[in-house]
């Protein structure tokens, strides 16, 4: 009787009803989001709008962006890739470290990518082939990779990496948009497209949602999981090549701390990292535009540094107590 | 749909009637306006007291101030540049560690014409103050050669070098500048004996890797070591303290940070004051306070040939004693006549 | 067979998604107890002075922290609440109270029970967010970390407890061996890990980690529950914060969280499921241990620093891997 009513409605049932979870949990960040925006039009006024201000808004928060919308595969399909962050310096560094040796581009920017997708591999077969902790083993990498990092930047932790047309290419702007942001928010887009839309998307959140339902109804778990690890550390590995356009170099650090921006982000956006199977992507970027709105406001206000972190660890937890009351997940 | 769109019609309203509001009350004409970015580094209480005190002095002037965090991110940095440009602030200090990311800085300074000091961290086009960081580490080498020549005729068993790699070039200057000058007051030191570890300029994390270090050479007796600060050198004092072979470990940092006041390890024989926090003193008084008055200097970013030079202070444990610490120094600092710096005020031995 | 097993499994089990499978008991033992003897032996035939008394002691001031904290993130794991992010503030929130009361003079028993208490307090106050706000602990925890390390920076950028007394010499002496501050670690593990399963309250800590809706049909408060479990957790920490300030030199608000990553290696390795409901404590001592030598062993091989970080993730990914293979064994 249960398996029979699973697959009868699988395609129905969970398409309506993911639906509604996704654009419940939109709903409340986007509106936690215009609120953001409203405080900074009333308490900074019209210049928090200005051009200037979205480009230094959209330049921040463009590889996370790219970054979270990949990372969110993964999320969505059950698994947590905290080594996201240690991943984009390692990318980073390589990539500096490639174009310093006179790599181009053309070649640089290929081998770093499968460069990452190795250690994505090695993530995705500790936890999905092994059967690995998905926390304990992608905090592995988090470590081991950070030390590839400073082992890669030594003697003085940093690789400087001008490259011109690159450093052109990432800073420029359509509008006042600047057009890495316009490239993240595209990916963003799509990501959604691809998790409410297709059957891949539907398989992914089965997959992360219940993985024994999922099993039963010919999914194969296994391959999502590790095609979503392995998606992760794509995207990872792309917004740190994107760093190092951007900043003309590379640097031991580079990265250290976004997996607590992204995550933070995706969490009041809507995805869990106790289940998967909820979380839109679109989600993800709102809450990385509350997150990095709301710094901007302290920022241009000239509130002092330190508060800062006080005000952003508090909006972290008003936003998610504000999901909570929409009819979010309830934690006992 | 509609509801959001309506709600959120309801709530911009009286925000746009506010904003019109704030508008209509704008103030005089803006007052000169210093930009600072702090390292954001949360290792060290100076790190915060530099703001303080540029804050504590740009009020004495009357100025607009504004300050941001870099956060020891150089995404961050970059942002802060921005808001800054956008902010159109008159003059910006700067105390960026991650250093790659200072042409990327200076490209977009110097595009928006706004003149930048920078701390310590030379970069073409930003007027440079503070000390040679490389020379600090070789007087800091070189006190502590002599007491090492003094005592074991220049034959330690072990030379351990704690480095932050996160801090950088600087780390390499000065980690590097005390071995350099160790090694010129005893040069004949073999290079087995020297060995670094990763203690990230912090006493915390310096101490479980220095334990290590330590244990894997057990039949170390004599024992120097060097780092990045006073913190990092800390650490491996404690660990030499806590494997029981502290009998002749003697250290020398930088930074002088834990080096005054009742609570200081009997280990650390001195360190080097560079008096950090008031930094702003000479920021101001040789550059800023100069571009404010319409006639800015030629811009010196050379750490040999710079804007304004701060005289690195050697002082031994005993010298250290007498000099107060962070918090003190920086109320001693503000309340004496414009110009004087920390040098003058706290330095035993003036050179 | 099929239909009524399957149905029997659904219904009486777990979190969804995100598990650890890491059954408690000999079969993990053996393999963190083999990894160690091999490491050790490894590093002796590398080099025989490998095996004496400094590497003892430095191993084991190691493990003295790390092992307090991983008793207090094991109770929380196995009490369903997966993770308390925030002990690096609350280690260093004590450990600041303790330097600062003992600078003042008072006697250091007080100190000791204040210490505690305010682990403690600070356990609660994350305990009445999750509980009140029906948030889920890591998102909670994850701001309270953050929030409170930005405050206390606010008011302190450094910490000691004095030098010359008698406090600092125990953290810097030994008994029988060992350091002092080791002992009450393992007598920590053993009372813990001898009470957990014995006592009424543990078993309801471990029922409502197990399946907390069953929990609750048997009359369990889980809100009962949580309090005590993050209460008594953040007095450990507040113990821990104790022998911290003891044995550490000047410390700055944020370096708790260096101990962050190797307190959750040691309690995923001890077998304790994040998701709830297994796991012994006891074994804290073997992974504990066995993760404290991996840093020696390595400088004594001959690695830097920044190889330590890379292997040390690389064991982290490979141990959880092996655990991980076992259980799926085991599980068919």
């Amino acid at each position: 009787m249960t398996v029979e009513t699973s697959t009868a409605n699988t395609s129905g049932f969970d398409r309506q009803h993911l639906r509604d979870l996704a654009t419940g949990s939109v709903t409340s960040i986007a509106v936690t989001l215009i609120a953001v925006i409203v405080v900074g039009l009333s308490w900074v006024g019209p210049n928090f709008v200005q051009a200037s201000n979205i480009t230094i808004i959209g330049t921040f928060v463009a590889v996370p962006m790219l970054v979270a919308a990949f990372a969110g595969f993964a999320l969505l399909g059950g698994v947590v890739d905290l080594s996201i962050g240690s991943m984009v310096g390692f990318s980073s560094c390589l990539c500096a470290t490639l174009l310093g040796w006179g790599w181009p581009l053309a070649t640089a920017i290929p081998v770093t990518l499968v460069a990452c997708m190795a250690f994505g591999a090695i993530n995705a077969t500790a936890v999905v082939i092994f059967g690995a902790d998905t926390i304990a083993a992608t905090l592995g990498m988090l470590v081991a990779l950070r030390g590839v990092c400073y082992l890669m930047a030594q003697p003085t932790g940093s690789l400087t990496a001008f490259d011109t047309n690159f450093y052109t290419f990432t800073n420029l702007t359509v509008g006042p948009l600047p057009l890495l942001f316009v490239i993240a928010l595209a990916v963003i887009v799509i990501a959604a497209f691809i998790v409410t839309r297709t059957r891949l998307g539907r398989h992914v959140q089965a997959a992360g949602g219940d993985d024994r339902a999922a099993t039963r109804a010919g999914i194969s778990v296994t391959r999502v999981r590790f095609g979503a690890l392995l998606l992760s550390a794509l995207g990872a590995g792309i917004g740190g090549i994107l760093y190092v356009g951007q900043l003309g170099s590379a640097s031991n650090l580079t990265g250290t701390g976004l997996e607590f921006q992204v995550y933070a982000a995706m969490m009041i956006g809507g995805y869990s990292i106790l289940r998967g199977g909820v979380g839109n992507p679109i989600g993800a970027a709102l809450g990385l535009l509350v997150v990095a709105g709301t710094s901007n406001i302290l920022d241009v206000q000239a509130i002092s540094p330190y508060f800062t972190n006080i005000i952003v660890g508090l909006l972290l937890l008003a936003a998610v107590l504000l999901d909570r009351l929409r009819g979010g997940d309830a934690y006992e | 749909m509609r509801m959001t769109l309506r709600r959120t019609l309801a709530t911009m309203t009286p925000a746009l009637l506010a904003l019109a509001i704030a508008g209509a009350s704008a103030g005089p004409a803006a007052a000169f306006k210093l930009g600072m970015a702090v390292g954001g580094d949360t290792c060290c209480d100076w790190m915060k007291a530099q703001g303080d005190v540029a804050a504590a002095l740009a009020k004495q002037r009357g100025w607009d101030y504004v300050e941001l965090s870099n956060n020891a991110d150089p995404a961050i940095a970059t942002k802060n540049a921005d808001i800054f440009i956008q902010d159109k602030v008159d003059a910006v200090i700067e105390f960026n560690g991650r250093s790659e990311v200072n042409p990327v800085l200076a490209a977009k300074f110097a595009a928006a014409k706004i003149p930048v000091v920078t701390y310590d961290i030379s970069q073409k086009g930003f007027y440079f103050v503070g000390i040679d960081n490389q020379a600090a580490g070789i007087a800091g080498g070189e006190a502590l050669g002599e007491i090492a020549k003094a005592k074991w005729n220049c034959q330690p068993d072990l030379v351990l070098s704690s480095e932050g790699a996160g801090a950088g070039i600087v780390n390499t200057w000065r980690t590097g500048g005390m071995r350099d000058g160790l090694k010129k007051v005893c040069p004949d030191i073999p290079a087995e004996k020297w060995i670094s570890f990763e203690g990230n300029g912090q006493a915390v994390v310096a101490l479980p890797a220095a334990r290590d270090v330590l244990a894997a050479h057990p039949d170390a007796k004599k024992i120097l070591v060097v780092g990045l600060n006073d913190g990092g050198v800390l650490g491996a004092l404690q660990a030499a303290e806590q494997l029981g072979r502290a009998d002749d470990i003697i250290g020398w940092g930088q930074d002088g940070s834990f080096i005054t006041g009742n609570n200081v390890d009997p280990h650390l024989a001195g360190s080097v004051f560079y008096f950090l926090e008031g930094y702003a003193v000479y920021a101001l008084r040789d550059v800023i306070d100069k571009i404010a008055a319409g006639s800015p200097p030629p811009v010196k970013d050379d750490a040999g040939d710079p804007a304004s030079r701060v005289q690195p202070c050697p002082v031994s444990a005993a010298e250290a004693a007498k000099i107060p610490g962070t918090a003190d120094r920086v109320k001693a600092l503000l309340a004496a006549p414009a110009g004087t710096t920390e040098y003058d005020l706290f330095c035993p031995k003036k050179s | 067979m099929t239909d009524a097993t399957t149905i029997a499994q659904s219904t009486s089990v777990q979190p969804e998604g995100f598990r650890a499978k890491l059954p408690s008991g000999w079969g993990t033992a053996a393999t963190v107890a083999a990894a160690w003897i091999v490491l050790i032996v490894a590093s002796g035939i590398h080099r025989p002075d490998f095996l004496s008394h400094q590497t003892v002691l430095a191993v084991s001031f190691t493990m003295a922290i790390v092992g307090i904290l991983a008793v207090a993130q094991a109770l929380v794991g196995m009490s369903g609440a997966i993770l308390d992010l925030s002990q690096p503030t609350a280690l260093i929130l004590s450990a600041a109270v303790v330097a600062w009361l003992l600078e003042c003079g008072v006697p250091v028993p007080v100190v000791a029970i204040a210490g505690i208490l305010v682990g403690a307090a600070w356990g609660i106050a994350n305990a009445t967010i999750i509980v009140f706000g029906k948030l889920n602990p890591i998102i909670v925890t994850l701001a309270t970390n953050f929030i409170g390390g930005a405050v206390m920076f606010l008011i302190f950028q450094n910490a000691q407890a004095p030098l010359k007394s008698g406090f600092s010499d125990f953290g810097r002496s030994y008994f029988l061996g060992l350091p002092n501050i080791w002992w009450p670690m393992a007598v920590l593990v053993l009372l813990a890990g001898y009470l957990v399963p014995r006592t009424r309250y543990g078993r309801h800590m471990i029922a409502v980690g197990g399946n907390r809706f069953a929990a609750q049909a048997r009359g369990i408060s889980l809100r009962k529950t949580r309090f005590a479990v993050f209460g008594i957790s953040g007095a450990i920490v507040g113990a821990a914060g104790i022998l911290f300030a003891a044995s550490n030199g000047p410390f700055a608000p944020a370096v708790g969280s260096t101990y962050q990553l190797p307190v959750i290696a040691g309690v995923i390795l001890a077998g304790v499921s994040l998701a709830g409901g297994r796991g012994s404590i006891w074994l804290i001592l073997l992974s504990v241990g066995f993760l404290s030598t991996v840093p020696t062993s390595l400088v004594f091989f001959g690695f830097s620093s920044n190889w330590q970080a890379v292997f040390q993730g690389l064991i982290l990914i490979v141990a959880v891997a092996i655990d991980g293979f076992r259980a799926k064994r085991l599980q068919r």
